[in-house]
């Protein structure tokens, strides 16, 4: 009875939160809302038994993704476009066609799942995916793909630099 | 809480993600967008992780957050690359590969 409860609450902080990142003008609050977002999603991790999962949530996307987002989005100094600028109507018409397209895909994702998933054999929550267990496949039978995203990580953090970095002068 | 519910919301939040990428102009919202679309999947996949009580969805859902990390370092290197270079991120002006 709690768990729905709690799910129902935090399902509609992290939907609300998510339309106020569409919704919002000034990027700071889009960036703030987002934040609201991954909370709610990070709830709804613990909710669900994955509190490794939610403590990940917490510590990379919105101890290092937003403040990234934020530092950048400061450091620019971007601001919103005008109230009342005309939507683009190919950006309307996109923007259903993306909707109505995750809605079929939805829809035949779930016809598969009902198909291949015998009735009743989940349900119950799983008692606790606690750390030692997860560091166990992610170390053994996931090691190649945990070492790949290491490189990755790094081939990302050099590249980023690259980029960024300010072009000398050829004198 | 069932896993109807959990994918309902994943396809809610995706949804809003998609519709916002499209129908936004300031780029580093549409960073911000790709975020929310990242998170509704890492959600699905939670849910499916408990329903069939293992622990790949969630060794898959440090996949995708340290892709989403690497994926937000090199945009807002490319944003602020752009920014330098063209002094806006309306997405609206920027518009050296049209037709």
């Amino acid at each position: 009875m709690i768990e729905t409860i709690l799910f129902w609450v935090l399902a509609l902080a992290a939907v609300a939160s998510a339309l106020c990142v569409v919704v919002l003008r000034n990027p700071v609050n889009s960036v703030m809302a987002l934040l609201a977002a991954m909370l709610a999603t990070a709830g709804l991790y613990a909710l669900m038994g994955a509190t490794v999962v939610a403590l990940f949530q917490v510590i990379v996307y919105i101890g290092a993704v937003l403040v990234l987002f934020l530092f950048v989005v400061m450091l620019l100094n971007i601001k919103g476009p005008a109230a009342g600028t005309p939507r683009n109507p190919a950006a309307v018409a996109a923007s259903a066609a993306a909707v109505g397209l995750t809605a079929g895909m939805a829809w035949l994702g779930w016809r598969a799942v009902n198909l291949s998933i015998p009735a009743g054999a989940g349900g119950g929550l799983r008692p606790e995916a606690g750390v030692a267990e997860i560091a166990l496949e992610l170390f053994t039978r996931h090691l190649l793909v945990f070492e790949l995203t290491s490189v990755l990580l790094l081939a990302a953090a050099v590249g980023a630099a690259l980029i960024t970095r300010k072009e000398k002068d050829p004198s | 809480m069932s896993l109807e519910h959990v994918v309902g919301l994943g396809i809610v939040l995706f949804s809003i993600g998609a519709a916002g990428f499209f129908l936004l102009s300031n780029t580093v919202v549409l960073l911000l967008c790709i975020e929310v679309m990242l998170n509704a999947v890492n959600l699905i996949l939670a849910g499916f992780s408990r329903y069939l009580h293992g622990t790949e969805g969630q060794v898959y859902i440090f996949m995708i957050m340290t892709v989403a990390a690497a994926e937000a370092a090199v945009g807002l290197a490319i944003l602020v690359a752009l920014y330098r270079l063209l002094k806006t991120l309306d997405m609206s002006r920027i518009n050296f590969l049209k037709g």
